[in-house]
């Protein structure tokens, strides 16, 4: 087996997109201005309830929606504790990690009395899909055909988003209120309002990110399988400064690494420094950007500056 | 005939307190209005209330001869009432076209059509002759520029009433004539200015009609070609009697030096400018003027809470310059802070901790690092007794002492010290009658003690019953400094909103 | 009458967090209805895992210790006003240099300990001391750059157990050191119990801490920068200095978690041991339920291991599966944090009438 032959870069991509989808979503909260930590708690919880919808209604179409509503409730839970309670959002972003793996592990037991994981083996997951043109192209053509349909939303949310941010009136006005909210709520912005908007826009991203964890490759739910993909969303966030298309590009260094890690398992090589690199780089990159979205407004600590 | 603006017996109280007390206002279509007065006279919030950010206590305002009531800020803005606040509500990541259309964007279906935005804000500035980069991003603009940005703004949403929130605070004095003159143009063009502010020469230049509040209450209307500075000085200041008490006359040797100080950008217009002043031992050199002339950066800068450009500032034989707050306060150095929760309190510590800082580190009160709390205690309930400070108990947060009472706390703890030099900032903001003559009993028998205070104050009556001498500041200079003997409430008021002091005052006004 | 109050502060203090406790108890106990399973039995069950008899009860203190010591170091940092968000690299770098260092120093056994302990602390307070000084040399976020580093040290540690440093004794290629010299191991309390000495000593910083905190200078600065860096710098308090070691303090605390942990309970370092519990989790939430206190982390630590070890027992016994502890968890921390802010808003609101308007 190579070490970068093609079946690594279709994974890659394949591995990209719940953390590309998560990042969006965290990318739209922090350009409101509120820190979303709790990715991980979203995206477990579309994980799960996409399982739940595909069990109960045995259409994919209808799990992936049920995903996605999931991921929404639990965020605006969040959204009412940071906005209407003026909870520190971070720790309540910690407490809903905490609240969804554990009622994900409950619910495992409650609705389906297993303990673990789940699968059923007569729960189709989301189709392959191959594209007619361009699945003939010789190398390309595999790269970018033959994904599960949520692969290619999560590129295109990334697109939408952007067109979003800096061609609508209303993500404009997203960004105004992340900018700097006294001068938003002066100006008669439905500040509020926005910041709602956003925390369900990021629920629904997170959720599709959740079911394609889930429905994506093996239609299986395991408790805790998100397994830090929130964070590293988070990170990922950071490294592309809360940038559609900045968040595209970190997005896929961190798949190309966990895939990097992976492949380099057969290897027995030490695969910690290539997982450690984007980390490293986005350290570094903090010593350098200073726009990093909106999290500096929002973090909420104070410092010696 | 029909106003464009009537507030009539406009009231607002806050508690007990009465911020405006039956103000009324007409504005005419073209007119620029200035409201003058000091801080604390009231003219913020009246503006507030117009604005739509308070709601009246009683009284009405007419627009057009309608009775309107405001339900915030947008509901203000929709009837034509536009506010450039002094504190600029700028973002300074977008574009100065976005800043001025934020709110009302060009749009299709959705989309925000920047290009007509551009063709719109290039239309306004011609139709108005306010210059602006409309592809400029805000945060590069000079502080002239942003504000005119601000102007543009309210332009854009339709005021035809503009209030101007102490517009020229900031500005230049090149900045501040084309200020004027954007004024004079839009005055021209039909719309209302209502400009606020203290800087009286301005008033003279641009304003047809002033009116003059202080405490609350409305001392003077009159139109421009009626007055001149000193009247109007004498209405924002208001007469009183003073008593002045005898002084010990001690030998002047110099304590604290600050020499030809400046802090300040180079294209904006500096904060302190060269500014020299010396005080000296056994003496109260007191500060007067209008807070925001540069009085709080100059504490600042003795304190060590700032970094000077150039200059320097010596205390004794010690260079204070570069040094840090704790070895200015070794050196011998304590302050009252002008702002109690900003500054000089912890709202969540208890009244002990409060109290605690600075003698945490002193030798009697420190035993290898352990605080002796127990006479320390001690000290702070002395404090207590002496000064009539209202307390349940040491362990009460700071924050739930009233401002007064908090005051007075801190003034003990900074009197304790017992240092060569203080710095007292408003020593006596928000405290009852008789705590008041007691601190400024204090003051003065430490000056007679053979220390030095630096006192800066916004209340002319305390500078005048404390000082041996006043410096009189604006716009970051000392424009005079005049002996205790030589002062008076008129000259003092004049310098300070920027007038030359003329040797004639017989001019005798009476206050309404 | 002095007494009096104190106590009377004192319940009020625990307001907030007990009625959090009390409404975690009850989405807990509605999980555990929805699960079919009777909310008091359970709840008995629960007791018993954490309590129940002495085993059970030393299990849980023996839980308790890593948190105790990682909420003691939080309670450091969010005490003077930052958000350490790397006490889990923190906890895990101290936990293998300690382990490395008891492994290759030589010389008798409290030698190795002694030595063990200085560098558990060292690493960790060095790898804290990072942050701390990217944020005030480059104006770096703690908050992300802590976050970031955990991820580092993880990750680094791991590589050091898989590769120079790792056990090639065994048949197994295990991501761990060799087993410590029974030297260098702490002792445990009691005999057959899994509680070591490590407990005591995390007992002891709470106290020491607690003292410092509040009767010493140093203390005093940190509290103050917390409460109003304004107030800090205008008295003179030095913030940079007090930003420093205040974080290298709580970092070489969460250092000594992962020490304790290796030296008292695993006598290796062992990859994913220190992470997969939670551990650093549990500690920032105990470091809130007590609001920074002490004394107060201590016993929240302990409470929340209690929740956990009790949930283990309730696996063990029930149909409910351990991780309503999380459930719990999650809500607990959920309400502290909103209620905690409404009150401090409250009071913030009062503060601004206090002041007057212009």
């Amino acid at each position: 087996m190579e070490l970068l032959d093609l079946s690594f870069f279709t994974s890659a991509i394949r591995m990209i997109s719940p953390i590309l989808l998560a990042a969006l979503g965290g990318a739209l909260c922090a350009r409101v201005g509120i820190f979303n930590v709790g990715l991980e708690g979203l995206i477990l919880a579309g994980a799960f309830s996409a399982i739940v919808g595909n069990y109960y209604s045995g259409s994919v179409l209808v799990a992936v929606l049920v995903g996605a509503l999931g991921s929404v409730l639990v965020s605006l839970l969040f959204g009412l504790a940071a906005i209407r309670f003026k909870a520190n959002p971070i720790v309540a972003g910690i407490a809903i990690n905490f609240l969804v793996l554990g009622l994900t592990t409950f619910g495992l037991r409650a609705i389906f009395d297993v303990k673990g994981a789940f699968y059923d083996k007569n729960m189709e997951g989301l189709p392959k899909i191959d594209i007619p043109v361009i699945e003939g192209i010789p190398v390309i053509g595999k790269l970018l055909s033959g994904h599960s349909p949520l692969v290619y939303v999560a590129f295109l949310a990334a697109i939408l988003l952007y067109i979003f941010f800096y061609r609508t009136v209303v993500g404009f006005r997203v960004l105004a209120v992340g900018k700097n909210e006294a001068a938003a709520r002066s100006l008669g912005l439905k500040v509020t309002i926005l910041q709602y908007g956003a925390i369900v826009g990021c629920g629904i991203l997170c959720g599709l990110a959740g079911a394609q964890l889930s429905l994506g490759q093996v239609t299986m739910f395991t408790e805790g399988m998100t397994a830090g993909r929130g964070f590293i969303a988070l990170v990922a966030m950071m490294l592309g400064q809360s940038h559609p298309i900045g968040i595209v590009g970190s997005s896929l260094l961190f798949g190309l690494m966990d895939a990097l890690s992976i492949r380099l398992q057969g290897f027995s090589m030490p695969t910690q420094f290539t997982a450690m690199l984007p980390y490293v780089i986005t350290i570094f990159a903090m010593f350098f950007l200073k726009d990093r979205g909106a999290d500096s407004q929002l973090s909420g600590q104070q410092s010696s500056r | 005939m029909t106003y464009r603006l009537e507030m009539k017996e406009m009231s607002k109280k806050y508690g007990e307190f009465l911020a405006n007390d039956a103000i009324s206002v007409q504005l005419k279509k073209g007119e620029v209005l200035a409201i003058v007065g000091e801080n604390g006279a009231g003219k913020t919030t009246l503006m507030r209330m117009l604005y739509g950010l308070e709601q009246p206590t009683s009284g009405e305002i007419k627009l057009n001869g309608k009775t309107v009531k405001f339900s915030g800020p947008l509901d203000a803005i929709e009837h034509g009432i536009g506010m450039v606040h002094q504190h600029f509500m700028l973002f300074s990541d977008f574009t100065v076209t976005e800043n001025i259309v934020i709110g009302h964007e060009p749009k299709r279906n959705g989309f925000f059509n920047r290009k007509e935005a551009v063709e719109k804000v290039k239309e306004l500035s011609e139709q108005y002759n306010i210059y602006v980069n409309p592809l400029k991003k805000t945060g590069d603009c000079s502080i002239g520029e942003q504000q005119r940005i601000e102007i543009l703004k309210v332009l854009y949403q339709g005021a035809d009433i503009i209030i101007l929130d102490e517009p020229t605070a900031v500005l230049t004095p090149l900045e501040v004539q084309e200020l004027l003159k954007i004024i004079e143009f839009l005055a021209q063009q039909g719309k209302s200015i209502i400009l606020i502010t203290h800087k009286l020469p301005e008033v003279m230049k641009v304003a047809d009609q002033i009116t003059v509040l202080r405490n609350g209450r409305v001392t003077g209307n009159v139109l421009k070609q009626n007055t001149d500075v000193e009247q109007l000085a004498t209405m924002m200041v208001g007469r009183e009697l003073q008593k002045l008490t005898d002084r010990i006359q001690l030998d002047s040797l110099p304590l604290l030096v600050i020499d030809n100080v400046t802090i300040g950008a180079k294209d904006a217009k500096p904060i302190l400018d060269h500014l020299s002043l010396t005080v000296n031992r056994g003496e109260i050199v007191g500060i007067a003027g209008v807070s925001g002339n540069g009085q709080s950066e100059l504490i600042q800068a003795i304190s060590g809470l700032r970094k000077i450009d150039s200059g320097s500032v010596t205390l004794g034989d010690k260079t204070l310059t570069g040094k840090s707050v704790a070895y200015r306060r070794n050196a011998g150095l304590a302050h009252i802070p002008e702002d109690r929760y900003l500054w000089g309190a912890a709202k969540e510590a208890t009244v002990e901790e409060t109290g605690l800082m600075g003698y945490y580190r002193k030798k009697n009160l420190n035993q290898s690092s352990f605080i002796r709390l127990k006479p320390f205690r001690k000290l702070v309930s002395a404090w207590i007794d002496t000064f009539e400070i209202k307390t349940s108990s040491l362990d009460e947060k700071s924050g739930n002492l009233s401002g007064g009472n908090l005051q007075k706390l801190i003034v003990a703890r900074e009197l304790g010290f017992e240092t060569d030099f203080l710095i007292a900032a408003e020593p006596t903001r928000g405290v009852d009658i008789g705590a008041m003559e007691y601190i400024h009993e204090a003051i003065i028998e430490k000056r007679n003690n053979g220390d030095g205070i630096l006192l800066v104050s916004s209340e002319l009556t305390e500078i005048l019953t404390l000082s041996d001498r006043i410096a009189v500041m604006y716009e970051g200079k000392i424009v005079d400094i005049l002996d205790r003997k030589d002062a008076t409430e008129e000259r003092l008021s004049v310098l300070m909103a920027g007038g030359n002091e003329n040797e004639s005052s017989t001019k005798t006004t009476t206050t309404a | 009458m002095n007494l009096q109050r104190k106590l009377q502060q004192l319940l009020s203090s625990m307001v907030q967090p007990l009625t959090a406790v009390l409404i975690g108890l009850l989405t807990g106990a509605v999980a555990i209805s929805i699960v079919g399973a009777s909310v008091i039995e359970t709840y008995k069950v629960m007791w018993d895992g954490a309590f129940g008899n002495f085993y059970f009860i030393t299990a849980t203190l023996a839980r308790a210790t890593p948190i105790i010591f990682i909420g003691l170091g939080l309670a450091i940092a969010f005490r003077a006003g930052v958000f350490n968000m790397g006490a889990e690299g923190q906890m895990v770098l101290g936990a293998v240099s300690a382990a490395l260092a008891a492994l290759y120093v030589p010389g008798p056994g409290i030698i190795k300990i002694l030595v063990a302990l200085a560098a558990g602390f060292l690493a960790g307070g060095l790898w804290s001391l990072l942050a701390g000084w990217m944020e005030t040399r480059f104006k770096v976020q703690l908050l992300i750059s802590t976050l970031l580093l955990n991820y580092v040290a993880v990750l680094f540690a791991g590589y050091l157990v898989s590769h120079p440093f790792q056990d090639k004794s065994g048949s197994a290629a295990l991501a761990q050191t060799t087993m410590l010299n029974q030297a260098a191991w702490l002792p445990k309390l009691f005999p057959g119990m899994s509680v070591n000495l490590g407990f005591v000593i995390a007992i002891v910083f709470a106290i020491i801490l607690f003292i410092i905190l509040r009767f010493t200078s140093a203390g005093y600065e940190v509290r103050m920068l917390g409460y109003n860096p304004f107030f800090a710098e205008y008295g003179g308090i030095n913030k940079i200095k007090v930003l420093l070691y205040s974080m290298f303090s709580s970092g070489g605390i969460a250092g000594l978690a992962g020490t304790v942990e290796v030296l008292g309970s695993q006598y290796r370092y062992v990859e994913g041991s220190l992470t997969v519990p939670g551990y650093a989790w549990t500690g920032l939430m105990a470091a809130l339920l007590a609001n920074s206190n002490p004394l107060g982390t201590a016993v929240a630590a302990i409470l929340l291991a209690a929740l956990q070890t009790g949930a283990m027992g309730m696996e063990r016994n029930t149909e409910v599966p351990l991780e309503i502890a999380s459930v719990i968890q999650g809500v607990l921390i959920l309400f502290v944090t909103a209620k905690i802010t409404i009150n401090w808003w409250k009071v913030k609101k009062k503060g601004g009438d206090i002041h007057g308007a212009a």
